[in-house]
């Protein structure tokens, strides 16, 4: 068990160097706060990778898709009817997300699952999950230019934000993200403080 | 302004109740011409105003106003309309100005009034022209008489009769109670077409304002006074019994009054179920999800899709099955080989899916039986619930709303003797609604039917056409027919081509299922269309023909040709382009034929999308072409959604699509492309028109796959982005 | 007791505070005008407005309705006059009717919102509702016909 451990943290302080020299040659914007003694790259990007788990479930790349139209189910196929994310990411028209989404899930599978906050990226900061690699997420979420201009502090503050933490409130006949709330906390907050980092691919 | 709501319904149940249903007063019906000599005169709402029924279909009181009664059920495809613009054109009253009130169920007085088989104005046009005309020759007569002129120097126009030559005028209730009492003449003269003002016309529907409003009357939408509110759990296999049940929960959800165990007839079983009486829907809706039931389903296959398939493929491999029709002799010439082509086609189990559920209202009161709800056959459903109830026929009154949708589901008889059922346990009148997951997994559906196509093709053309299929056949219900051939066979198919090609069989390989199955839209056509149409294309290919040529080749009768020549001139067929599928189907039901194009091609995103359709229509005599456009449209739609977009399927004999979200419909989305709707101008007898546009769609679209891809698709549903 | 104000008229209603503003519409206010068609906000048969938002009445709860405007079809308009309604009529775009109710109520909030629809807008905001019928063609025409009947002024 050590001795895997040992290996893993060998193997991850390779490919967390092998991460910083990409990293530090790449367009990465974000300058990690905290002394450089809490900085770990290899910490911070294997935190991400948990991170990533989450982000790529259906609880969460559903509302962050490549395209203009909001994914749905567990196989995050395209919502049926074709809502369109709009200029403010709340559906346009009379196809409003909050028109089907109420503030709280109807009981019943397959009833809209709700949230006050109920709502896609806006068009103009459109925060795309859908395909993409764990270091381009990373660097996306990491880059205030992509990440809806939240700087460290805000970045931190996006675990408790109430359409995240919703995700794990999903509603009848919907799969909770793969790790605990606490456990995906942890591990943003990690990968966070301890600088971070993108992964290699 | 016409109207069909509370107060309409109201009056014209009071109309019944003081005048009797046997309407002792002159029925002009061909159906059943005997004639009384004095109408029945009945006090109606407007005080001093007596209401006279002329015949039917026709009643006038005596300050002028005019009724017209729809003995058929509306349920979009333009019944309310269609009825109407008959009766008014040779009654001379304008339609706007005229009551339109659905009939009771009553085929003695009205004929057979199950609205299917498109046959509302193909079976009663000639009736209900001549009703009219008698109508308005009466009420000529009376003024005559009146005036002391000739009858011939009067002319009947907007509810008048005028005396040309005198200039003198007397409204049609001036008239009425003295036309009443004349003997009907046993000849009238009736218009020419070419004298038409109203048939023929593409006059505005008279439902439509009533459809824009809320104020059109569904079955959802009635309510009796003291109308309790029920929703029933049935079991989800679509048979069997219950075991058991615990209500305990349900009991405890407000609103909820009363749990019982009810049984409701399928064709010939009974299914049971336990429904949940309540103050609401929603009540009943919740407490029906708090029920427990367990069922005993013992007795029968559970079945899933796999299945059925398989086993009717395997059959169409071996056996011949139950011969329907044969001309010449196919297998001989099969035998003898060449080029012979042997595929097999395949099509889906399809839910009606109608936007308004199920749902009937009924209130059982021993010796009377009053049901008011979406029906497509109030005749049948009074023969049927007085037989079941035992309650005299003359005292079941079914009562016709709008139908939110039928398409074949709502003749069925099994919702309103369930509701009857209810009534009758809990002595109160009841609407039993029917949830959208009730609605989509109870059935009955359109089978799903595999079809084993051989053809030999030799000089250019068909040297012999055999046809097996496989799938339930709606007659198999009845024990007896279960070892004839089904009927619907060669349905869809064009008559012509059997003696043209002249070896030419049509079979049909028996398979059944527990699963209960029901006519939907265009019935046996709507699948055979597909099977049929892309195998004559198959054989085109073959033969080195245009497919549109090689139905030329066949199809020799002069009225189908000059249809085929509209289809070339409407869709551009000669002037086709690279880069574009052009397909083609014709197919014949309902006397009417149905020829379409469908021109597709690659998007920008590598998906082949659907660029026009044209359709031509030939359904001879007809009344209003803007509703003979607006079905082949919505057939268009339906058909792209069974071909493209949904099935049902079965898993251990239950149904795994429960509502929308699985068994998905086309959307607005779906249909960015024209359809252009052509109706041939001819003096054939009328044919029918709300069904006959869907079955050529989903063969010429695969047909115009091919033409762009050259790939065959014989599996129906399959999905346009995989294409 | 819930307060709604529903086409202008102020009601209070005695109703589980759980129970879709659908039901209590039908079976409470009799307005039967708004349908059930699905119960999960799938067709888009139940469609009312909100304080003006095209809200599904088979998934909101009366009491999410508590206090605000309601309108369904039969407050649309006065006299069956809407640009939309009107259009309807020229055009006789519905069969069956069941659907027509919701989707002209989402194409108000869509004619509100963007007085010339393309196509596209079009589609953006009318797939959420479901015609069995399939009379889709004659809605795209009849919401283009309003729109241009408004923007001539004479809508009404």
């Amino acid at each position: 068990m050590k001795q895997a451990t040992l290996h893993a943290r060998k193997a991850g302080v390779i490919i967390a160097l092998l991460g910083v020299v990409v990293v530090l040659s790449s367009s990465f914007r974000y300058v990690p706060h905290g002394s450089a003694s809490t900085r770990d790259s290899a910490v911070s990007a294997q935190a991400f990778m948990k991170v990533y788990s989450v982000l790529m479930s259906p609880r969460c790349v559903n509302c962050h898709p490549a395209g203009d139209v909001p994914l749905q189910g567990e196989l995050s196929q395209p919502h049926a009817m074709s809502p369109q994310r709009g200029d403010d990411g709340k559906g346009v028209y009379a196809m409003k997300c909050a028109n089907c989404h109420q503030a709280v899930n109807l009981p019943g599978p397959h009833m809209p699952p709700g949230n006050p906050n109920w709502h896609l990226p806006p068009a103009n900061m459109k925060m795309v999950f859908q395909g993409k690699t764990p270091r381009e997420l990373a660097l996306q979420l990491t880059n205030p230019a992509t990440n809806g201009n939240k700087d460290k502090k805000k970045l931190l503050e996006h675990a408790d934000d109430g359409l995240v933490v919703g995700g794990w409130n999903p509603g009848e006949g919907r799969a909770l993200p793969p790790l605990s709330y606490a456990e995906f906390k942890k591990a943003w907050r990690t990968w966070i403080e301890t600088g971070a980092y993108a992964p290699a691919k | 302004m016409s109207q069909q709501n509370e107060a309409t319904t109201t009056s014209r149940r009071n109309f019944l109740k003081t005048a009797g249903i046997a309407g002792s007063g002159l029925c002009l019906a061909l159906y059943f011409p005997s004639l009384a000599k004095a109408a029945k005169i009945v006090n109606a709402d407007e005080g001093g105003v007596d209401d006279v029924e002329m015949n039917a279909w026709v009643h006038i009181n005596t300050s002028g106003k005019v009724t017209i009664f729809c003995h058929r059920a509306e349920m979009g495809q333009g019944a309310y309309q269609a009825v109407p613009q008959i009766v008014a054109e040779e009654l001379e009253v304008d339609l706007d100005k005229v009551n339109i009130v659905f009939a009771q169920g009553n085929r003695k007085k009205y004929g057979g009034q199950v609205t299917g088989g498109s046959s509302t104005v193909r079976g009663s046009y000639k009736n209900l022209l001549k009703l009219g005309a008698t109508a308005r020759e009466m009420l000529i007569a009376a003024a005559a008489a009146r005036w002391g002129v000739p009858a011939a120097e009067c002319f009947a126009a907007s509810a008048q009769v005028h005396h040309r030559p005198g200039g003198k005028t007397l409204h049609y209730g001036e008239l009425v109670v003295s036309a009443s009492k004349m003997e009907a003449p046993k000849e009238v003269k009736q218009k020419a077409r070419a004298d038409y003002k109203l048939i023929g016309k593409p006059l505005k529907r008279q439902d439509t304002v009533l459809k824009t409003n809320g104020t059109a009357i569904f079955g959802i939408d009635k309510k009796i006074p003291g109308m309790k509110y029920a929703a029933v759990e049935r079991n989800p296999r679509l048979r069997g019994t219950v075991k058991s049940y615990d209500d305990s929960a349900t009991m405890r959800v407000p609103g909820v009054t009363k749990v019982i165990k009810v049984k409701m007839a399928v064709f010939n079983t009974y299914r049971e179920g336990v429904a949940v009486i309540a103050n609401s829907t929603w009540a009943a809706m919740q407490g029906k999800k708090a029920l427990k039931v367990e069922w005993d389903d013992s007795g029968f296959e559970h079945i899933s899709t796999e299945d059925i398939y398989k086993r009717q493929q395997e059959d169409l491999a071996t056996k011949e099955g139950l011969l329907l029709k044969k001309v010449g002799d196919p297998d001989a010439v099969i035998k003898k080989g060449g080029k012979v082509l042997d595929v097999v086609y395949q099509t889906p189990y399809q839910s009606h899916s109608c936007m308004e559920p199920l749902n009937c209202i009924a209130h059982y009161q021993g010796d009377k039986l009053e049901v008011w709800g979406p029906i497509q056959g109030p005749d049948w459903v009074q023969d049927f619930l007085s037989k079941e109830m035992g309650v005299a026929k003359e005292n079941v009154f079914i009562n016709m709303t709008f139908l939110g949708g039928g398409f074949g589901r709502k003749a069925f008889l099994d919702y309103p003797h369930e509701a009857c059922v209810i009534s009758k346990e809990i002595g109160a009148p009841v609407q039993v609604v029917w949830s959208r997951e009730d609605d989509m997994t109870q059935g009955p559906y359109r089978p799903g039917v595999s079809y084993r196509c051989e053809a030999v093709v030799a000089n250019g053309g068909i040297e012999a056409f055999k046809v097996r299929m496989s799938g339930q056949n709606t007659d198999h219900w009845d024990a007896e027919k279960s070892t004839k051939a089904n009927g619907s066979t060669s349905e869809g198919f064009l008559k012509p081509y059997f003696e043209a090609i002249g070896n030419v069989s049509f079979s049909d390989v028996p398979f059944e299922t527990p699963i209960p199955i029901m006519w939907w839209r265009s019935v046996y056509a709507s699948t055979n269309g597909f099977a049929y149409e892309s195998f004559i294309d198959e054989i085109a290919l073959a033969a080195g023909k245009d497919p549109l040529e090689l139905r030329r080749q066949y199809l020799k009768e002069d009225r189908i040709r000059k249809q085929i020549d509209k289809l070339v001139e409407v869709s551009g067929w000669k002037n086709r382009k690279k880069n574009e599928g052009y397909g083609v189907a014709m197919t014949e039901c309902f006397n009417s034929t149905v020829g379409q194009v469908v021109k597709v091609s690659r998007g920008a995103n590598g998906k082949v999308k659907i660029d026009h359709v044209w359709a031509v229509m030939d359904c001879g005599w007809y009344v209003n072409p803007d509703t003979i456009r607006a079905q082949v449209e919505g057939s268009i739609v339906m058909a792209l959604g069974a071909a493209t977009i949904h099935e049902i399927t079965f898993k251990d004999g239950l149904v795994e699509q429960k509502n929308f979200y699985a068994y998905k419909m086309p959307r607005i989305s779906d249909i960015p492309f024209e359809i252009e709707v052509h109706i041939m101008d001819n003096d054939a007898a009328a044919g029918g028109v709300g069904e006959p546009g869907l079955p050529p769609f989903a063969p010429a679209l695969t047909n115009a796959i091919f033409d762009l891809t050259g790939s065959r698709i014989r599996k129906l549903p399959f999905d346009m982005n995989t294409i | 007791m819930i307060s709604l104000n529903v086409n202008g008229e102020s009601h209070s209603i005695d109703a589980d505070p759980e129970m879709p503003l659908l039901w209590a519409l039908r079976d409470i206010l009799n307005l039967t005008g708004t349908k059930y068609g699905c119960g999960v906000a799938q067709c888009g048969a139940c469609v009312v407005h909100l304080d003006g938002e095209a809200v599904r009445s088979c998934v909101t709860k009366v009491s999410r309705a508590g206090g605000r405007k309601v309108i369904t079809i039969e407050g649309l308009s006065a006299n069956n006059d809407h640009p939309l309604q009107k259009a309807w009529q020229e055009i006789d775009v519905p069969q069956c009717g069941y659907c027509h109710s919701g989707q002209i109520m989402s194409a108000a909030v869509l004619l509100r919102e963007n007085p010339n629809p393309t196509d596209a807008d079009i589609d953006a905001a009318m797939s959420g509702n479901i015609c069995r019928c399939g009379t889709y063609p004659r809605i795209r025409k009849a919401i283009h016909l309003a729109a241009a009947w408004q923007a001539k002024g004479n809508g009404r």
